[in-house]
């Protein structure tokens, strides 16, 4: 049953409108196997491993970068609602022109000397994370004539096993380009391209200053597996 | 049950984000047999896959799950990306054999994930640091059954520096290794 709910959820390796697949998706079934004793347990990232400063992106240049401040606050749960406690949420994202300070990002845009796009935060006892940034630019890429990826905030999630491990991408509400985008629309259902848009959440903002936003995760539980499957 | 939120591709830009000066060099708080993994990722045209984020989750040398540590990173985890070339090496203990929960007997071996641009969702294996007939009473080899298949999570002693273990991931197409759902 937990495999059929896996095959709905996640995209599959090979889709067509997103080109890179093409040469990158395995063709071979996947393997089915229980989770070892080692991918039932997952990295301990050491406390002293995250500092409070790296929540915040904004505050890593000699002034405030360009765009529109937000504050992004969700919670990781498991399959059952548990919270996912002390553990490692990298993010990443372009600047607000839509360009990552990456040697092979060649977007005609600016960088913003004040604008690094990366930061990282441990959950708390409830699973909750809590991260200030601007809201990412849209950017356009190869894939198709007039391809432009809708503004995106990439998270990394360790989870409590490392069978758990997760890279996603968070959208915006509302966004034009959330239609066209191969990459957002690889994922089979719509209620699952749904939990991959943060929802406008003015009260986790800060009056005057930021937006917020909510994006919840829930990576997938054990795997209920015969013993010795 | 709330579902599972959905997978997306690393991208092509994390690498300034996600990797570390020294990820490639795995932490272990004691002394091991030091080995290196090392190899190549390729697509299925046999191009060298150059922007892979390839992780790597072991145990121990004497098969025990790393323990939190106060080290500047975890235990037991590695993490590069690839470079022109498609190549990756990881420095790590040789991990020890160890058993699972119905006593089954693992192999010395390291679960590896790999992200990449065009993979929607990371592809998992474990690759095994033994000989092809020293490992199959393994779970995984028995669930693979077929050794033209399990050879492809095998890595090679190198000859001439048997600390060197040699491993290229083919994505798709002849050789492809094979992949988990765990």
């Amino acid at each position: 049953m937990s495999r059929t709910l896996e095959a709905d959820v996640h995209p599959p390796y090979a889709h067509p409108g997103y080109r890179s697949t093409h040469l990158r998706a395995p063709k071979q079934p996947l393997v089915r196997v229980a989770p070892s004793p080692l991918e039932a347990a997952a990295p301990a990232f050491p406390k002293q491993f995250v500092t409070e400063a790296e929540a915040d992106l904004t505050t890593w240049g000699k002034s405030a970068p360009l765009g529109e401040k937000m504050v992004l606050v969700g919670r990781v749960l498991d399959e059952a609602g548990r919270p996912v406690r002390r553990s490692l949420v990298e993010v990443w994202q372009a600047n607000a022109s839509g360009r990552y300070p990456h040697p092979v990002d060649d977007h005609d845009a600016p960088l913003d000397p004040n604008f690094l796009g990366k930061g990282q935060v441990l959950t708390d006892d409830e699973g909750r994370y809590r991260v200030v940034t601007i809201k990412p630019g849209a950017y356009p890429w190869k894939n198709h004539a007039f391809a432009w990826r809708p503004a995106h905030i990439h998270l990394s999630l360790f989870g409590n096993s490392y069978a758990q491990r997760l890279i996603t991408q968070m959208f915006f509400p509302g966004d034009p380009l959330l239609a066209i985008d191969p990459i957002f629309n690889s994922v089979p259902d719509e209620a699952g391209r749904r939990t991959l848009i943060a929802d406008l959440d003015l009260e986790h903002g800060v009056e005057g200053v930021a937006l917020g936003y909510r994006f919840d995760i829930v990576l997938r539980g054990p795997r209920a597996t015969p013993m010795g499957a | 049950m709330a579902k599972p939120t959905p997978s997306q591709t690393v991208g092509p830009f994390f690498a300034r984000e996600l990797l570390w000066s020294d990820g490639g060099n795995v932490l272990f708080p004691g002394r091991g047999e030091r080995i290196t993994l090392t190899g190549r990722v390729l697509d299925g045209a046999g191009a060298p896959v150059v922007d892979a984020l390839f992780e790597t989750w072991q145990m121990d040398g004497a098969g025990k799950l790393p323990a939190a540590g106060e080290a500047a990173r975890p235990y037991g985890y590695g993490r590069v990306s690839t470079g022109a070339n498609g190549g990756y090496a990881i420095v790590t203990v040789m991990p020890g054999p160890f058993t699972g929960p119905g006593g089954e007997t693992y192999a010395p071996q390291l679960s590896v994930t790999i992200f990449a641009r065009g993979l929607l969702k990371a592809v998992r294996t474990r690759v095994f640091l033994a000989p092809l007939d020293a490992i199959k009473d393994d779970p995984l080899a028995r669930a693979i059954g077929n050794p033209d298949r399990l050879r492809t999570l095998v890595a090679a002693r190198d000859p001439n520096d048997p600390t060197i273990y040699r491993w290229d991931v083919r994505l798709q197409g002849a050789g492809e290794a094979v992949f988990i759902d765990v």
